[in-house]
Protein backbone atom coordinates (compact mmCIF):
# COMPACT_ATOMS: atom_id res chain seq x y z
CA UNK A 1 0.00 0.00 0.00
CA UNK A 2 2.86 2.34 0.85
CA UNK A 3 4.75 1.43 -2.32
CA UNK A 4 1.63 1.82 -4.45
CA UNK A 5 1.04 5.27 -2.99
CA UNK A 6 -2.41 4.36 -1.64
CA UNK A 7 -1.44 5.79 1.72
CA UNK A 8 1.55 7.28 3.49
CA UNK A 9 1.15 5.66 6.89
CA UNK A 10 -0.28 2.37 8.14
CA UNK A 11 -1.22 2.08 11.80
CA UNK A 12 -1.33 -1.48 13.16
CA UNK A 13 -3.17 -1.65 16.47
CA UNK A 14 -4.25 -4.11 19.09
CA UNK A 15 -6.40 -3.21 22.06
CA UNK A 16 -8.49 -5.33 24.36
CA UNK A 17 -10.27 -5.20 27.71
CA UNK A 18 -9.59 -8.91 28.04
CA UNK A 19 -9.91 -8.97 31.82
CA UNK A 20 -13.49 -7.66 31.62
CA UNK A 21 -15.05 -8.94 28.42
CA UNK A 22 -15.69 -12.55 27.49
CA UNK A 23 -14.31 -12.05 23.99
CA UNK A 24 -11.04 -13.90 24.42
CA UNK A 25 -12.67 -16.85 26.22
CA UNK A 26 -15.31 -17.10 23.48
CA UNK A 27 -12.69 -17.04 20.73
CA UNK A 28 -10.60 -19.71 22.41
CA UNK A 29 -13.71 -21.79 23.09
CA UNK A 30 -14.60 -21.70 19.38
CA UNK A 31 -11.12 -22.97 18.51
CA UNK A 32 -11.86 -26.29 20.18
CA UNK A 33 -15.63 -26.50 19.76
CA UNK A 34 -15.55 -30.12 18.57
CA UNK A 35 -13.35 -31.22 21.43
CA UNK A 36 -15.19 -29.45 24.27
CA UNK A 37 -17.08 -32.66 25.03
CA UNK A 38 -13.74 -34.13 26.12
CA UNK A 39 -12.87 -31.09 28.23
CA UNK A 40 -10.35 -29.74 25.72
CA UNK A 41 -10.43 -25.95 25.57
CA UNK A 42 -8.60 -23.20 23.79
CA UNK A 43 -4.92 -22.65 23.32
CA UNK A 44 -3.53 -23.88 26.65
CA UNK A 45 -4.44 -27.52 26.03
CA UNK A 46 -3.31 -27.37 22.41
CA UNK A 47 0.14 -25.98 23.20
CA UNK A 48 0.41 -28.36 26.18
CA UNK A 49 -0.13 -31.27 23.75
CA UNK A 50 2.64 -29.85 21.55
CA UNK A 51 4.98 -29.39 24.51
CA UNK A 52 4.36 -32.94 25.75
CA UNK A 53 5.18 -34.37 22.33
CA UNK A 54 8.37 -32.28 22.33
CA UNK A 55 9.30 -33.73 25.75
CA UNK A 56 8.94 -37.18 24.21
CA UNK A 57 10.75 -36.46 20.95
CA UNK A 58 13.72 -34.37 22.03
CA UNK A 59 13.79 -34.45 25.79
CA UNK A 60 12.76 -30.92 26.75
CA UNK A 61 10.58 -30.11 29.78
CA UNK A 62 9.97 -27.85 32.76
CA UNK A 63 13.72 -27.61 33.51
CA UNK A 64 14.15 -25.75 30.21
CA UNK A 65 10.96 -23.70 30.46
CA UNK A 66 11.84 -22.50 33.95
CA UNK A 67 14.90 -20.74 32.52
CA UNK A 68 12.69 -18.97 30.01
CA UNK A 69 9.98 -17.96 32.50
CA UNK A 70 12.45 -16.85 35.20
CA UNK A 71 14.68 -15.07 32.67
CA UNK A 72 11.83 -13.03 31.28
CA UNK A 73 10.67 -12.20 34.80
CA UNK A 74 14.06 -10.57 35.43
CA UNK A 75 13.48 -8.28 32.47
CA UNK A 76 9.97 -7.50 33.75
CA UNK A 77 11.50 -6.34 37.04
CA UNK A 78 13.21 -3.55 35.05
CA UNK A 79 9.96 -2.52 33.32
CA UNK A 80 7.78 -0.26 35.50
CA UNK A 81 4.60 -0.99 33.53
CA UNK A 82 4.98 -4.78 33.51
CA UNK A 83 2.23 -6.71 35.31
CA UNK A 84 4.51 -9.23 37.04
CA UNK A 85 7.68 -7.19 37.54
CA UNK A 86 7.36 -6.87 41.31
CA UNK A 87 7.03 -10.62 41.82
CA UNK A 88 10.36 -12.47 41.50
CA UNK A 89 10.30 -15.92 39.90
CA UNK A 90 13.27 -17.90 41.20
CA UNK A 91 13.76 -21.53 40.20
CA UNK A 92 11.97 -22.81 43.32
CA UNK A 93 9.06 -20.38 42.77
CA UNK A 94 8.62 -21.76 39.27
CA UNK A 95 8.40 -25.36 40.45
CA UNK A 96 6.02 -24.41 43.28
CA UNK A 97 3.58 -22.71 40.88
CA UNK A 98 0.26 -24.52 40.43
CA UNK A 99 -0.10 -26.99 37.58
CA UNK A 100 -2.62 -25.70 35.02
CA UNK A 101 -2.55 -28.19 32.17
CA UNK A 102 0.32 -30.59 32.82
CA UNK A 103 3.07 -30.19 31.53
CA UNK A 104 2.30 -26.45 31.89
CA UNK A 105 2.32 -24.65 35.20
CA UNK A 106 0.50 -21.35 35.54
CA UNK A 107 3.84 -19.53 35.08
CA UNK A 108 4.35 -21.17 31.64
CA UNK A 109 1.22 -19.41 30.37
CA UNK A 110 0.91 -15.83 29.10
CA UNK A 111 -1.04 -13.16 30.92
CA UNK A 112 -4.53 -11.91 30.09
CA UNK A 113 -4.29 -8.14 29.88
CA UNK A 114 -6.21 -4.93 29.46
CA UNK A 115 -4.45 -2.48 27.21
CA UNK A 116 -3.01 -2.18 23.76
CA UNK A 117 -0.09 -1.39 21.50
CA UNK A 118 0.31 0.18 18.08
CA UNK A 119 3.02 0.51 15.48
CA UNK A 120 3.17 2.93 12.57
CA UNK A 121 4.64 1.80 9.26
CA UNK A 122 5.75 4.28 6.61
CA UNK A 123 8.51 4.60 4.02
CA UNK A 124 12.09 4.75 5.29
CA UNK A 125 12.43 8.18 3.71
CA UNK A 126 9.43 9.60 5.58
CA UNK A 127 10.42 7.86 8.79
CA UNK A 128 13.79 9.61 8.78
CA UNK A 129 12.07 13.00 8.70
CA UNK A 130 9.86 12.24 11.71
CA UNK A 131 10.46 13.11 15.34
CA UNK A 132 11.05 9.52 16.49
CA UNK A 133 14.20 7.59 15.51
CA UNK A 134 13.52 5.32 12.53
CA UNK A 135 13.57 1.52 12.72
CA UNK A 136 13.82 -0.41 9.45
CA UNK A 137 12.01 -3.60 8.53
CA UNK A 138 14.87 -5.34 6.76
CA UNK A 139 13.52 -8.86 6.50
CA UNK A 140 10.24 -10.72 6.76
CA UNK A 141 9.28 -14.37 6.49
CA UNK A 142 6.11 -16.28 7.00
CA UNK A 143 5.08 -19.91 7.04
CA UNK A 144 1.71 -21.31 8.00
CA UNK A 145 1.51 -25.09 8.45
CA UNK A 146 -2.23 -24.62 9.07
CA UNK A 147 -3.30 -28.15 9.99
CA UNK A 148 -5.31 -28.32 13.17
CA UNK A 149 -3.43 -29.58 16.18
CA UNK A 150 -5.08 -33.01 16.31
CA UNK A 151 -3.74 -33.83 12.84
CA UNK A 152 -0.45 -31.98 13.14
CA UNK A 153 3.05 -33.43 12.88
CA UNK A 154 4.88 -30.21 13.67
CA UNK A 155 4.20 -30.07 17.42
CA UNK A 156 7.81 -30.83 18.30
CA UNK A 157 9.08 -28.86 15.29
CA UNK A 158 9.98 -27.92 12.76
CA UNK A 159 7.18 -25.38 13.08
CA UNK A 160 6.56 -22.54 10.64
CA UNK A 161 9.39 -20.72 12.44
CA UNK A 162 12.03 -22.70 10.57
CA UNK A 163 11.20 -21.47 7.09
CA UNK A 164 9.94 -18.06 8.19
CA UNK A 165 13.14 -17.36 10.13
CA UNK A 166 15.38 -18.44 7.28
CA UNK A 167 13.50 -16.25 4.79
CA UNK A 168 13.56 -13.21 7.06
CA UNK A 169 17.32 -13.51 7.72
CA UNK A 170 18.02 -14.01 4.01
CA UNK A 171 15.97 -10.98 3.02
CA UNK A 172 17.80 -8.88 5.61
CA UNK A 173 21.13 -10.37 4.50
CA UNK A 174 22.16 -11.14 8.08
CA UNK A 175 22.89 -14.35 9.98
CA UNK A 176 22.03 -15.34 13.55
CA UNK A 177 25.49 -14.09 14.59
CA UNK A 178 24.42 -10.56 13.65
CA UNK A 179 21.31 -10.68 15.85
CA UNK A 180 21.69 -8.71 19.10
CA UNK A 181 18.39 -9.66 20.79
CA UNK A 182 15.10 -11.46 20.14
CA UNK A 183 11.50 -10.56 20.91
CA UNK A 184 9.72 -13.89 20.59
CA UNK A 185 5.95 -14.36 20.66
CA UNK A 186 5.57 -16.17 24.00
CA UNK A 187 2.01 -17.35 24.46
CA UNK A 188 3.72 -20.15 26.43
CA UNK A 189 7.25 -20.72 27.64
CA UNK A 190 7.55 -23.69 25.26
CA UNK A 191 6.73 -21.42 22.30
CA UNK A 192 9.93 -19.48 23.03
CA UNK A 193 12.00 -22.67 23.09
CA UNK A 194 10.61 -24.17 19.87
CA UNK A 195 10.85 -20.81 18.05
CA UNK A 196 14.50 -20.20 19.02
CA UNK A 197 15.25 -23.86 18.19
CA UNK A 198 13.61 -23.63 14.77
CA UNK A 199 15.44 -20.34 14.06
CA UNK A 200 18.65 -22.32 14.61
CA UNK A 201 20.02 -20.89 17.88
CA UNK A 202 20.40 -24.46 19.19
CA UNK A 203 19.61 -28.03 18.17
CA UNK A 204 16.58 -30.05 19.30
CA UNK A 205 16.82 -30.67 23.03
CA UNK A 206 19.84 -28.39 23.51
CA UNK A 207 17.72 -25.46 24.70
CA UNK A 208 18.21 -26.23 28.39
CA UNK A 209 22.00 -26.00 28.06
CA UNK A 210 21.83 -22.96 25.79
CA UNK A 211 19.68 -21.12 28.33
CA UNK A 212 21.87 -22.05 31.29
CA UNK A 213 23.67 -19.22 33.07
CA UNK A 214 21.25 -16.49 32.07
CA UNK A 215 21.73 -16.38 28.27
CA UNK A 216 18.44 -14.53 27.72
CA UNK A 217 18.53 -12.41 30.90
CA UNK A 218 19.96 -8.96 31.67
CA UNK A 219 23.71 -9.39 31.23
CA UNK A 220 23.21 -12.35 28.90
CA UNK A 221 24.61 -12.92 25.42
CA UNK A 222 21.20 -13.17 23.67
CA UNK A 223 18.55 -11.12 25.47
CA UNK A 224 15.01 -12.41 24.82
CA UNK A 225 11.69 -10.68 25.57
CA UNK A 226 13.24 -7.68 27.25
CA UNK A 227 9.94 -6.14 28.41
CA UNK A 228 9.10 -9.33 30.30
CA UNK A 229 7.15 -10.51 27.26
CA UNK A 230 3.62 -11.86 27.31
CA UNK A 231 4.55 -14.14 30.20
CA UNK A 232 5.48 -11.24 32.49
CA UNK A 233 4.77 -7.82 30.93
CA UNK A 234 1.35 -8.00 29.22
CA UNK A 235 -0.40 -9.88 26.42
CA UNK A 236 -1.12 -7.82 23.31
CA UNK A 237 -0.78 -10.61 20.73
CA UNK A 238 2.01 -10.01 18.18
CA UNK A 239 2.23 -6.35 19.17
CA UNK A 240 4.01 -7.08 22.48
CA UNK A 241 7.17 -8.44 20.82
CA UNK A 242 7.32 -6.14 17.81
CA UNK A 243 6.65 -2.94 19.80
CA UNK A 244 9.42 -3.89 22.25
CA UNK A 245 11.82 -4.52 19.35
CA UNK A 246 11.10 -1.07 17.93
CA UNK A 247 11.43 0.71 21.28
CA UNK A 248 14.73 -1.07 22.04
CA UNK A 249 16.20 -0.09 18.66
CA UNK A 250 15.14 3.51 19.32
CA UNK A 251 16.88 3.43 22.69
CA UNK A 252 13.69 4.31 24.60
CA UNK A 253 13.46 1.46 27.10
CA UNK A 254 14.61 3.11 30.32
CA UNK A 255 16.04 0.76 32.95
CA UNK A 256 15.74 -2.27 30.67
CA UNK A 257 17.46 -0.60 27.70
CA UNK A 258 19.83 -2.97 25.92
CA UNK A 259 23.40 -1.70 26.02
CA UNK A 260 25.93 -0.93 28.77
CA UNK A 261 23.33 -0.36 31.51
CA UNK A 262 22.04 -3.95 31.23
CA UNK A 263 25.47 -5.38 30.33
CA UNK A 264 24.22 -6.36 26.88
CA UNK A 265 25.12 -5.47 23.30
CA UNK A 266 23.77 -2.12 22.12
CA UNK A 267 21.16 -3.35 19.61
CA UNK A 268 21.56 -2.90 15.87
CA UNK A 269 19.56 -5.96 14.74
CA UNK A 270 16.58 -7.50 16.57
CA UNK A 271 14.58 -10.58 15.54
CA UNK A 272 10.85 -10.50 16.36
CA UNK A 273 8.25 -13.22 15.92
CA UNK A 274 4.50 -13.82 15.94
CA UNK A 275 2.42 -17.01 16.03
CA UNK A 276 -1.20 -17.83 15.31
CA UNK A 277 -3.50 -20.69 16.23
CA UNK A 278 -1.75 -23.66 17.81
CA UNK A 279 1.61 -23.21 16.07
CA UNK A 280 -0.42 -22.99 12.85
CA UNK A 281 1.05 -19.77 11.52
CA UNK A 282 4.35 -18.01 12.05
CA UNK A 283 5.82 -14.67 11.06
CA UNK A 284 9.39 -13.46 11.61
CA UNK A 285 10.78 -9.93 11.26
CA UNK A 286 14.33 -8.67 11.18
CA UNK A 287 14.36 -5.07 12.42
CA UNK A 288 17.39 -2.78 12.17
CA UNK A 289 18.31 0.55 13.64
CA UNK A 290 17.42 3.11 10.96
CA UNK B 1 -23.45 -21.69 19.94
CA UNK B 2 -24.57 -22.53 23.44
CA UNK B 3 -21.77 -22.16 25.92
CA UNK B 4 -22.84 -24.85 28.35
CA UNK B 5 -23.97 -27.62 26.03
CA UNK B 6 -20.71 -29.36 25.36
CA UNK B 7 -21.90 -32.44 23.53
CA UNK B 8 -20.89 -32.55 19.86
CA UNK B 9 -23.24 -30.97 17.34
CA UNK B 10 -22.91 -33.22 14.27
CA UNK B 11 -23.08 -31.64 10.82
CA UNK B 12 -23.75 -33.36 7.50
CA UNK B 13 -20.11 -34.51 7.32
CA UNK B 14 -19.71 -35.74 10.90
CA UNK B 15 -23.19 -37.26 11.40
CA UNK B 16 -22.21 -40.81 10.33
CA UNK B 17 -19.30 -40.76 12.79
CA UNK B 18 -21.44 -39.71 15.78
CA UNK B 19 -24.25 -42.10 14.82
CA UNK B 20 -21.65 -44.86 14.65
CA UNK B 21 -20.48 -43.97 18.16
CA UNK B 22 -24.01 -44.53 19.49
CA UNK B 23 -23.71 -48.10 18.14
CA UNK B 24 -20.19 -48.40 19.59
CA UNK B 25 -18.63 -48.34 16.14
CA UNK B 26 -15.79 -46.04 15.05
CA UNK B 27 -16.70 -45.20 11.45
CA UNK B 28 -14.44 -43.22 9.15
CA UNK B 29 -14.60 -42.03 5.59
CA UNK B 30 -12.26 -43.88 3.24
CA UNK B 31 -11.50 -42.39 -0.15
CA UNK B 32 -12.76 -44.84 -2.80
CA UNK B 33 -10.11 -43.59 -5.25
CA UNK B 34 -6.84 -43.56 -3.27
CA UNK B 35 -7.75 -45.38 -0.05
CA UNK B 36 -6.94 -42.50 2.34
CA UNK B 37 -8.85 -42.86 5.63
CA UNK B 38 -9.59 -39.32 6.70
CA UNK B 39 -10.41 -37.33 9.82
CA UNK B 40 -12.06 -34.91 10.27
CA UNK B 41 -14.75 -35.93 7.79
CA UNK B 42 -15.37 -33.81 4.70
CA UNK B 43 -16.68 -33.84 1.16
CA UNK B 44 -13.27 -34.09 -0.55
CA UNK B 45 -10.29 -36.38 -0.10
CA UNK B 46 -7.46 -34.12 1.15
CA UNK B 47 -4.97 -36.29 -0.77
CA UNK B 48 -6.56 -36.73 -4.23
CA UNK B 49 -9.68 -34.49 -4.12
CA UNK B 50 -12.00 -37.34 -5.03
CA UNK B 51 -15.56 -37.13 -3.71
CA UNK B 52 -16.10 -40.90 -3.88
CA UNK B 53 -16.22 -42.28 -0.40
CA UNK B 54 -16.96 -45.49 1.50
CA UNK B 55 -17.24 -46.00 5.26
CA UNK B 56 -14.83 -48.24 7.13
CA UNK B 57 -14.87 -49.33 10.76
CA UNK B 58 -11.79 -48.91 12.91
CA UNK B 59 -10.70 -51.73 15.19
CA UNK B 60 -10.42 -49.11 17.97
CA UNK B 61 -6.72 -49.72 18.63
CA UNK B 62 -4.06 -47.05 18.58
CA UNK B 63 -1.32 -45.23 20.48
CA UNK B 64 -1.15 -41.99 22.47
CA UNK B 65 0.53 -39.37 20.26
CA UNK B 66 0.44 -36.77 23.03
CA UNK B 67 -1.52 -35.99 26.19
CA UNK B 68 -2.22 -33.24 28.68
CA UNK B 69 -3.49 -33.53 32.25
CA UNK B 70 -5.99 -30.74 32.99
CA UNK B 71 -5.62 -29.56 36.59
CA UNK B 72 -7.62 -26.35 36.08
CA UNK B 73 -11.19 -26.56 34.82
CA UNK B 74 -11.52 -24.21 31.85
CA UNK B 75 -15.31 -24.64 31.94
CA UNK B 76 -17.76 -25.07 34.85
CA UNK B 77 -18.89 -28.45 33.43
CA UNK B 78 -15.45 -29.84 34.24
CA UNK B 79 -15.02 -28.33 37.71
CA UNK B 80 -15.57 -31.66 39.48
CA UNK B 81 -13.64 -33.71 36.90
CA UNK B 82 -10.09 -32.38 37.34
CA UNK B 83 -7.52 -33.78 37.07
CA UNK B 84 -8.44 -35.49 33.81
CA UNK B 85 -6.55 -36.49 30.69
CA UNK B 86 -7.02 -35.21 27.15
CA UNK B 87 -4.98 -37.01 24.52
CA UNK B 88 -4.42 -37.28 20.81
CA UNK B 89 -4.81 -40.95 19.94
CA UNK B 90 -3.40 -42.12 16.62
CA UNK B 91 -5.51 -45.04 15.43
CA UNK B 92 -3.92 -47.97 13.60
CA UNK B 93 -5.99 -47.00 10.54
CA UNK B 94 -4.47 -43.48 10.50
CA UNK B 95 -6.92 -40.92 11.95
CA UNK B 96 -5.83 -38.97 15.02
CA UNK B 97 -8.60 -38.26 17.54
CA UNK B 98 -8.69 -35.77 20.39
CA UNK B 99 -10.19 -37.79 23.22
CA UNK B 100 -9.89 -38.73 26.91
CA UNK B 101 -7.73 -41.45 28.44
CA UNK B 102 -9.60 -43.22 31.24
CA UNK B 103 -8.85 -46.10 33.60
CA UNK B 104 -5.15 -45.26 33.61
CA UNK B 105 -3.06 -43.96 36.54
CA UNK B 106 -1.62 -40.61 35.45
CA UNK B 107 1.93 -41.63 36.34
CA UNK B 108 1.84 -44.49 33.83
CA UNK B 109 0.76 -42.30 30.91
CA UNK B 110 3.31 -42.06 28.09
CA UNK B 111 3.50 -40.97 24.48
CA UNK B 112 3.32 -43.94 22.07
CA UNK B 113 1.55 -46.07 24.73
CA UNK B 114 -0.94 -48.58 23.21
CA UNK B 115 -4.61 -47.85 23.93
CA UNK B 116 -8.01 -49.13 22.87
CA UNK B 117 -11.43 -47.55 22.57
CA UNK B 118 -13.63 -47.35 25.67
CA UNK B 119 -17.22 -46.25 24.99
CA UNK B 120 -18.78 -43.69 27.31
CA UNK B 121 -22.57 -43.41 26.88
CA UNK B 122 -22.89 -39.89 28.29
CA UNK B 123 -26.59 -39.54 27.35
CA UNK B 124 -29.27 -41.28 25.30
CA UNK B 125 -28.25 -39.20 22.29
CA UNK B 126 -24.50 -39.15 22.68
CA UNK B 127 -21.71 -41.67 23.13
CA UNK B 128 -18.13 -40.45 23.34
CA UNK B 129 -15.21 -42.59 22.12
CA UNK B 130 -12.69 -42.52 24.96
CA UNK B 131 -9.60 -44.70 25.32
CA UNK B 132 -7.92 -46.84 27.97
CA UNK B 133 -4.65 -48.78 28.13
CA UNK B 134 -4.67 -51.76 25.74
ZN1 LIG C 1 -8.19 -39.89 -2.20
Amino acid sequence: MLDAGICNYVVITYGHSALWGGGMAQMLFQMTRNEAAFGHFGAVGGYALAARRAMHEFGTGPGTWQRIASGQRKWAALNPISVMGKKPLAEEDYFKAPMAADPFRLVDICLVSDGGRAIIVTSAERARDLRQPAVLISGMGQQNPSREIGQARYMAGPTGAKKAGKEALQMADVSLKDVDACQIYDCFSYTVEITLQDYGFFGPGEGGDWLKGGTIEPGGSMPVNTSGGQLSEAYFMGLTPIAEAVMQLRGQCGDRQLGPQTQTKPPEVILASDNGGILQSHACFVLKKG
Amino acid sequence: MTYNDLTPTPDADSKPFWEGCRNHELLFQKCAECGEIRWPPGILCPRCHSQEVEMVQSGGKGTIYSYVIYHQPFHPEFADKVPYVVAIVELEEGPMLITNIVECPHESLACDMPVQVHWDDVSEECTLPKFRPA
